[in-house]
């Protein structure tokens, strides 16, 4: 079916020019879908990480569990190949 | 129950508080329903659309927009134009902030998204993003747009969304920044960056 703008209530087709290059866009943008599901992926991944550095730091004795809990936080997206692995991924628990 | 008054007169009607008058008000200007729609645009000037300095503030609402298409989670976008629709391609520069709570509760979060914002870029700036096809997926929200007729400041806005992502993620999703342009914006068109806005309406307000 063909695409259509909504412009003030009205319907207007899209022209072919518009039609094949919304064709592009979609195209490039499902190529880059798992690129971009690992790049939010990381970075909620080191959001976590950054919100637990502190017990990291040389004054402080790091625990076997946050020790754990961290390197499970860097570990998280190995062995990921598809959308549905990455939307599947849990977060390891905050000991 | 009875009704609440000032100046004697129902709270609905009122034009004056104290020594206040000129309450103000927020006008209904239009309301575009999508329909399997590719894109949905306000251009002021015609159809009963309101664009220009007849108001200071213009707001957006959102009503449970919803995308046609599925896959790892569409963003929900905008752009401005200043030749009356003919291009929508303003220059920006914008921040953008996300706040997340699984559904199972699993997980909670915050960050500044750099998925999200444009510096000095025509591209269209994210609303929300990761929205899918699901029926408990989708966004509602509001965009505050300060006047945008100006041709003397750039154009300041402000997006505020609720949305649910893949994986049953409820996301507040915040945007704001200026369309880095003195002349006037006199149309905007919202769009989904895969697919079509396959259902949900936004409604355009003018604040005086």
């Amino acid at each position: 079916m063909p695409r259509h703008h909504n412009i003030n209530g009205n319907i207007v087709p899209f022209t072919a020019e518009e039609e094949a290059q919304r064709d592009a866009e979609e195209q490039a943008w499902n190529n880059g879908a798992f690129d971009r599901a690992m790049a939010d992926l990381r970075q909620r991944r080191n959001t976590l990480l950054s919100a637990s550095d502190y017990f990291a730091l040389s004054d402080n004795t790091l625990t076997t569990e946050m020790s754990t809990y961290r390197q499970a936080l860097r570990d998280i997206t190995n062995g990921l190949t598809t959308i549905e692995d990455v939307n599947a991924t849990v977060f390891p628990t905050k000991p | 129950m009875s009704i609440v008054k000032l100046n004697n007169q129902a709270v609905k009607n009122a034009t004056s508080f104290g020594s206040i008058s000129s309450l103000g008000s927020m006008t209904f200007i239009k309301k575009l329903t999508a329909s399997s729609s590719a894109t949905l645009s306000f251009v002021d000037g015609s159809d009963g659309v309101v664009l220009d300095d007849t108001y200071k503030e213009y707001v957006f609402t959102f009503n449970n927009i919803h995308p046609s298409a599925s896959g790892d989670g569409n963003k929900f976008q905008f752009n401005f134009s200043t030749d009356g629709g003919s291009n929508y391609n303003v220059t920006k520069t914008t921040t953008a902030i996300r706040v997340w709570h699984y559904e199972n509760d699993s997980e909670t979060g915050l960050d500044y998204h750099t998925g999200g914002d444009l510096a000095q870029s025509t591209n269209f700036q994210v609303i929300t993003e990761g929205l899918n096809n699901d029926n408990d997926h989708g966004a509602s929200g509001t965009m505050s747009l300060f006047n945008p007729s100006s041709t003397t400041f750039v154009k300041h806005f402000i997006t505020e969304t609720s949305s649910i992502r893949p994986g049953n993620i409820n996301y507040r999703y915040m945007t704001a920044g200026y369309g880095n342009t003195t002349s006037s914006i006199d149309a905007v068109r919202f769009q989904i960056s895969s697919g079509n806005i396959d259902a949900g309406d936004i409604c355009l307000y003018g604040i005086a």
